[in-house]
């Protein structure tokens, strides 16, 4: 239960986690070279735009295709604020500089020096400067959001996503014509933006933190829950009193917002701000990190990010040129892997034959591809070189198409990473009480008024129910009814076993998995009054071996089945 | 003041008429089931009452004030609440989950609070979780125990319903309509379902309309029942009237064309 959570131990594991990473970046920073520090800044940066869009992706369920255009915004208003003085002197005597001198004097330092507050204005304390052109940046970018979400009232599915896409592309567009020019510089943009912030790893990884954090505390409020109904029901959630049109433009602002944030770091971890630093491309990159870590899970989003930016910064070994020889080598391992990763699929998931035709000619291929590309890499076609360009995008789509295919709900599916699924914690199981107590609910035999189970064994399960009874004791307001954990009233007279169809229909299945070994209460055959006399043996009544049999019987039946179709097809064929 | 009022509402899908000049009352404390056979508008009197669909002339009603034009997350607001006649839960979510789903709008704290978990959010959250339980009691330990942190997808038919239930009670609601609340059941549930909108009724204090065909449910449970057919109120009045009259039969059973004479006469 969520209330008895250990939270102390749990704020204590955190804690001590945040601590190991943060001991990590340091030792990253200041040991791991340059390439390593950008990569995981990197990972910060889009981590935090990623986790903004799952908001809306994930969380509220509308498919956003603009996340660029907001980031951009956040970008372009925390660069021009914090742009130092030689960068808008040197955009200022540019010829082709689009910038009048009202926008080019728009900067957080002129702002502090018009307040007064001149202690701000040094160079020691850009980063408050850095912060508050970031806290603008995400400020703009969320009435933006406002903005989209509107046309998002009203457009749901497939035509919302085809018009956050517009939106996107029209942010981006219309940011280069003469209108906007005055504060974007056109296509020239501004270069020269501070990078201190964006590719120090303590700057990103604490933003980072802190939307992890707010965003993760928001889902399991009661604010997320709302999201999470629209999500799951849109006409049921409006049904249930949610304000549709109100939760879904909050979810794009919030989600806006933190887009701004990293639009502004992504900005000072390039240390420049031109147009086509904000393609569509990025919202394609966080829509893959969504995919894969799992839509709606904040941890398994972060999982994804990495994984994305993994291949994007140590991918240029595949963008090489290589020898022929070397790419039908990799082409044929590639093809045996997927004969062979099909065989140990349709092992796992008990599918008949596990060598399937498919399996086996694809495997055939790879190996004779393989083998030819190792054994003979001078024969003549291997002549020449080939270089694939894009291969590290190529490498994410099939990653895509992959999880798509295998599990399309993502890594972490909708769940998020908890100590308590950790440390294998299973709030959710039921206790042995509770399954006796729900057993007996269910198995119309045994609390059938004056069955045969009342003289035996029911007590026992009843006893155990009615502890388990919750907030409200029908039991206790209805002395006839003591001793059921449902009044009698509530039975069928008859009792559903007079009927051979219902006697069939209503017994679950599931009474044999969940009953306890020895009480005789689940025996199968209670209806028939035999537990008392029962033997020792026979009495420990729920065959844990008969009812997996059965359950196991039934898919034999259906594997079986499968198996003769494609026997069937191969005799055909 | 009756609790609800429906005054000569019509509504038209094109040149099919929904319902004509319906009207009729529901006092409060009252269990009313509104029968009809299929296609006579009763779930599209349920759509009008709950502000999916706007009435095309005609007034609706909840203690004097008007719900027409509101939207169904405003109807609910103002006290209506119902359920769904092929179920509309949210599947990936806890049984608790969706119990507390309804009572956000009622205890509402701005975001950041949430965020930040303040004491007033803590406070309603708390009181969120209580009334839940509080809801889900009504159908005993079947949702009560380990039940309550299952997702959805795993529940049976039967206990989804009561769920969907205990949703429409959490909202706050005073006022519940049921589409079909024994659809899918089996004999005993069923039974066990009259007993429980009996109790939503004795114990809850909720004024009950519901839609139904299983007409022993019907006559055990209703103070009054109204018959629609093609979207006009035909019969109205107790179970045992209503089943007997002539019309009822008529728009039921068809008419026999040899005894016109003998219907007139009844």
């Amino acid at each position: 239960m969520p209330g008895e959570r250990p939270i102390a131990r749990n704020t204590l594991l955190t804690l001590g986690v945040v601590a190991i990473v943060g001991l990590l970046l340091a030792w990253a920073q200041g040991v791991g070279g340059a390439k390593l520090n950008d990569t995981l800044a990197l990972f910060a940066i889009w981590g935090i735009a990623a986790l903004s869009l799952n908001l809306v992706n994930g969380t509220t369920g509308i498919l956003s295709l603009g996340h660029h255009g907001f980031m951009l915004i956040g970008g372009y208003v925390t660069a021009l604020l914090i742009l130092p003085d030689s960068a808008r002197q040197q955009i200022s005597s540019s010829a082709r500089s689009a910038m009048t001198p009202f926008t080019l004097g728009l900067s957080v330092e002129g702002a502090f020096a018009a307040l007064g507050l001149q202690a701000l204005t040094t160079p020691g304390t850009l980063w408050v400067r850095f912060l508050v052109a970031l806290l603008v940046g995400g400020l703009v970018a969320m009435v933006f959001g406002l903005i989209v979400g509107i046309p998002s009232l009203r457009l749901k599915g497939d035509y919302l996503a085809i018009v956050t896409f517009g939106f996107g592309e029209i942010i981006r567009l219309t940011a280069s014509t003469s209108l906007f020019a005055p504060f974007t510089n056109g296509a020239l943009g501004y270069a020269g933006v501070p990078s201190e912030f964006g590719k120090s790893l303590g700057w990103t990884f604490a933003l980072l933190g802190i939307t992890l954090f707010v965003l993760t505390k928001l889902k399991f409020s009661s604010h997320g829950r709302a999201l999470q109904a629209i999500r799951e029901d849109e006409i049921a959630a409006e049904a249930m009193g949610v304000a549709l049109a109100r939760h879904k433009v909050m979810a794009f602002a919030i989600s806006a917002f933190f887009a701004g944030i990293a639009g502004g770091l992504w900005v000072s971890y390039l240390s420049a701000a031109r147009l086509d630093f904000f393609l569509f491309f990025l919202t394609f990159f966080f829509l893959v990190a969504i995919s894969v870590g799992g839509t709606g899970s904040y941890t398994g989003v972060l999982m994804g990010t990495a994984v994305v930016v993994f291949v994007q910064q140590y991918g240029d070994p595949l963008e090489q040129t290589y020898p022929l020889e070397t790419w039908f080598a990799l082409v044929g391992a590639l093809v045996l892997a997927a004969g062979l990763g099909g065989a140990w699929f349709r092992r796992r998931t008990r599918l008949r034959p596990v060598w399937h035709p498919l399996t086996v000619i694809l495997a055939a291929i790879g190996a004779v591809v393989l083998a030819v590309a190792l054994l003979a890499p001078n024969w003549a076609p291997f002549d020449g070189t080939f270089q694939a360009f894009g291969m590290r995008r190529i490498l994410l789509a099939v990653l895509l198409i992959t999880i798509m295919a295998l599990r399309p709900e993502g890594i972490m599916s909708r769940a998020e990473f908890s100590w308590a699924w950790l440390l294998r914690e299973r709030t959710a199981e039921p206790s042995d009480e509770e399954r006796a107590q729900d057993a007996w609910l269910s198995n119309p035999d045994l609390n059938r008024p004056g069955g045969a189970a009342d003289a035996g064994g029911a007590g026992d399960a009843g006893d155990a129910a009615s502890t388990a009874v919750g907030r409200y004791d029908y039991a206790s307001d209805h002395p006839s009814a003591q001793g059921d954990p449902l009044p009698r009233a509530l039975l069928d007279e008859d009792g559903p076993g007079a009927h051979p169809l219902l006697e069939r229909g209503s017994k679950p299945r599931d009474v044999q998995r969940y009953g306890s070994a020895g009480d005789p209460a689940f025996h199968e055959d209670g209806s028939e009054g035999a537990p008392e006399g029962v033997p020792e043996g026979a009495a420990s009544g729920p065959d844990p071996e008969d009812a997996d049999g059965a359950a196991g019987d039934a898919r034999g039946d259906e594997r079986q089945d499968e198996h003769q179709d494609e026997r069937d097809d191969e005799g055909r064929a | 003041m009756s609790m609800l009022s429906v005054r000569d509402v019509s509504k038209s899908f094109g040149g099919l008429q929904a319902t004509h000049q319906l009207s009729f009352d529901v006092e409060p404390g009252e269990i009313v089931s509104v029968i009809g056979p299929n296609g006579a508008g009763k779930t599209t009197l349920f759509n009008l009452i709950t502000g999916v669909y706007t009435p095309d002339e005609g007034d609706i009603q909840l203690e004097g004030t008007s719900l027409v034009g509101r939207s169904p997350d405003q109807v609910v607001g103002a006290g209506i609440a119902r359920t769904f006649q092929n179920l509309r839960l949210f599947t990936n979510l806890s049984v608790l989950e969706n119990v507390l789903i309804p009572q956000h709008r009622r205890r509402h704290v701005p975001w950041w609070q949430a965020v930040l978990r303040t004491r007033s959010y803590r406070e309603a959250e708390r009181v969120m979780h209580e009334r839940a339980l509080e809801a889900l009691s009504f159908f005993g330990p079947r949702l009560m125990s380990f039940r309550l942190h299952q997702p959805v997808y795993v529940l049976s038919y039967a206990n989804r319903r009561r769920t969907e239930m205990a949703r429409a009670m959490a909202t706050g609601a005073k006022m519940l309509l049921l589409d079909e609340p024994s659809a899918g059941m089996n004999p005993k549930e069923t039974k066990e379902i009259t007993q429980i909108i009996r109790r939503m009724r004795d114990e809850g204090g909720y004024t009950i309309l519901l839609v139904e065909h299983k007409m022993n449910l019907v006559g055990e449970i209703s103070d009054r029942v109204i018959v629609l057919d093609y979207g006009r109120k035909i019969a109205e009045g107790a179970y045992e009237d209503v089943v007997n009259d002539p019309a009822v039969l008529e728009a039921y059973l068809g008419k026999r064309s040899d005894d016109a004479s003998e219907e007139g006469a009844a």
